[in-house]
């Protein structure tokens, strides 16, 4: 059985043994792009895919789902398709007490990488030759989640190790020229928030970058708010950010924004030792201790 | 028809740009965006549509629509500056279209929006035809063509040798006053024509405004702003006072217009924190309502010119073709419905 194929008789399986209400995994929209999808019933199943356009990270969605559909009811429970890297938002979200792990069936996916311009209706996704791979696939040695219920697939064997090779290129610019780079990249940003929006870790209520009161930020889409913005957001998914990549992906002016969470990832790597979500932690490594307690990690 | 060289076009765009504010076209790490131009150089000719619709142009993202000045203890209001005259050039038919749009709601009526009315004013509109519909295009089912010389002042369209000037207004005109023109020899291209999409008459809509629908299509929506702020006729705005400068004895206290989107989640927040539309279907929907019903009821002109950006912009593939297409059929709630 394919990998999709086994995602559709799990997920039938799921709703057959009445274990979830609703499975949360990729179909093919329209202008054949890939999409994540929201299925609630057996006869929805074969609306599932899974190929190499699937690039969402849908752990994003879990924030809707840990609200009752109808007041007084229970959350429902759901089930989740998850790529490796994608699984280790579960725990990270797991350890910020955002989720509850009893109410995830966790699918997980061992992932052969995922195609460039997956996700929109780009050439390079539909084009019938064998897309070319991610940046962030081809430097992934981590092909198997973190976290999962049910395995689907073989995980492929690969023999890569992450050498934060596109971090190093920034670094080697001068504090000046690096400087020039940022500004310039943030001077496009239009203030959009779909890095923001999409991203599982960005789940405050209200963002402090937009407070009504304007109290850290102005409203203005000047380069002065954009760097707080992006700067900002960046330090707040330090040890936190699990790379998935997508507010990069989701961004309509094209900023490389994962340079600054690969940056602040390879920081706490080297600090501490530490990436984020890829063990189970009782609580993040940035959290605050009360006096006499000790740190978990 | 007049044909103008490309060679003779480039010399005029140099001048232009020399003599006033120059948008077009222009390749920014890659993409494509309308800019200021200091030279025909910068230009990128072989384009698609820029990413962003040219309505920056006229309602900027960030306006500042009235600055207060405090000197001790008196208060003046500076005299806005006068807008400088700008040409935006290269913009595409459905663009044009757009600033139509805009104009029925800016300047269509009393009160006419004051710092719009002055940019407006101050523009010049120099198109240029689409050779072909793209992906996403659907132009022609809202009314519109890719070769469609409504709104502008000038449209351009390449032919053999150069393009064809189609200067429709007395600002246009002025504009190509004493350009040396050859005579067209042979007929204009006609651009390819895209698919046609269905748009459910206006009077429909309130009917489908209670379908789940709706819910089960924002599931997937992020809440971010993208479809928005491409948008040529999303013009929603937020309004803020900053302090611009302040020192003793002197403050600088600036009137902020800046864009807003009816997708976020806290657009529609009331004093108190109430959220009339707390959900991401009922914000979804409302940016459909808007663009198909609530826009041709209040100001006249549909709210949408199938442009396609919002299209090729979202990050999960909420494709304003595909939705015209379910809710035109009459039985989408149950086909989508659990």
């Amino acid at each position: 059985m394919s990998q999709q194929e086994q995602i559709r008789a799990k997920a039938r399986e799921l709703f057959e043994s009445k274990q979830v209400e609703c499975v949360i995994g990729y179909e093919t929209g329209s202008r054949g792009q890939v999409r994540p999808a929201f299925i609630y019933g057996v006869h929805d199943v074969d609306r599932l895919v899974w190929n190499q356009g699937c690039t969402h990270n849908l752990t994003l969605y879990l924030h809707d789902k840990q609200k009752p559909a109808k007041k007084g009811e229970p959350p429902p429970r759901v089930a989740i398709v998850v790529k490796p890297c994608d699984s280790r938002d579960l725990n990270v979200l797991l350890a910020e007490t955002q989720i509850e792990r009893e109410r995830v069936y966790v699918i997980g996916v061992a992932c052969d990488g995922i195609a460039k311009g997956a996700g929109f209706a780009r050439p390079s996704a539909n084009s019938n030759q064998q897309p070319a791979m991610q940046d962030r696939c081809l430097r992934c040695g981590e092909r198997v989640p973190v976290v999962y219920d049910v395995l689907i697939g073989e995980p492929p064997q690969v023999d890569l190790k992450d050498d934060f090779a596109d971090v190093a290129r920034l670094e080697a610019m001068t504090p000046a020229e690096r400087v020039a780079f940022w500004l310039k990249q943030y001077d496009r940003c239009i203030r959009c928030y779909a890095c923001r929006q999409v991203c599982p870790g960005c789940y405050c209520n209200v963002c402090m970058f937009e407070r009504d009161d304007s109290l850290w930020v102005g409203v203005a889409t000047g380069v002065k708010e954009k760097e707080f913005f992006h700067l900002g957001r960046a330090y707040h998914l330090a040890a936190r950010c699990v790379e998935c990549n997508e507010c990069e992906r989701v961004c309509p002016m094209e900023l490389p924004l994962s340079l600054l969470n690969r940056k602040l990832a390879k920081e706490v790597l080297e600090l501490f030792r530490y990436r984020a979500g890829v063990e189970p932690v009782k609580a993040p490594l940035l959290t605050m201790l009360a006096e006499g307690e000790e740190p978990l990690i | 028809m007049k044909v103008i060289t490309q060679e003779a076009l480039k010399a005029w765009l140099d001048r232009l740009a020399g003599e006033t504010a120059l948008f077009a076209p222009r390749s920014v790490d890659g993409i494509v965006l309308y800019r200021p131009v200091s030279r025909s150089g910068e230009i990128v000719f072989d384009y698609t549509r820029p990413k962003m619709s040219p309505k920056e142009a006229i309602f900027p993202s960030t306006d500042n629509i009235v600055s207060f000045e405090k000197h001790s203890q008196d208060v003046t209001l500076p005299e806005p500056a006068l807008e400088k005259q700008q040409v935006v050039f290269g913009l595409r038919p459905c663009d044009a279209h757009g600033i139509n749009v805009l104009d029925a709601v800016f300047i269509g009526r009393e009160p006419v929006d004051l710092s719009y009315a002055r940019r407006r004013e101050a523009t010049t509109l120099v198109g240029l035809s689409c050779p072909q519909m793209w992906e996403g295009c659907f132009c022609t089912s809202m009314g519109g063509a890719p070769d469609d010389p409504s709104h502008m002042d000038v449209l351009l369209t390449a032919v053999v040798g150069g393009y064809t000037v189609n200067a429709i207004t007395e600002k246009g005109k002025a504009l190509f006053a004493g350009l040396e023109l050859s005579e067209l020899t042979g007929e204009p291209p006609h651009p390819t024509v895209g698919e046609t999409v269905p748009v459910m008459p206006v009077g429909q809509w309130p009917k489908r405004f209670t379908d789940r629908y709706w819910e089960l299509l924002a599931e997937r929506c992020i809440g971010c702003r993208v479809c928005t702020y491409v948008c040529p006729t999303c013009r929603c705005f937020d309004v803020r006072d900053q302090v611009a400068e302040r020192r003793t004895n002197y403050a600088r206290y600036d009137r902020l217009r800046c864009w807003d989107a009816c997708t976020g989640p806290n657009y529609r927040v009331t004093a108190g924190g109430h959220n009339p539309r707390p959900t991401k279907g009922a914000r979804l929907r409302n940016r459909f309502f808007c663009k198909f019903y609530y826009m041709s009821q209040d100001y006249g002109p549909t709210g949408c010119v199938g442009c396609g950006r919002c299209i090729e912009a979202c990050p999960v593939n909420i494709d304003i073709v595909e939705v015209l297409h379910d809710v035109s059929k009459t039985s989408v709630a149950t086909e989508v419905t659990a």
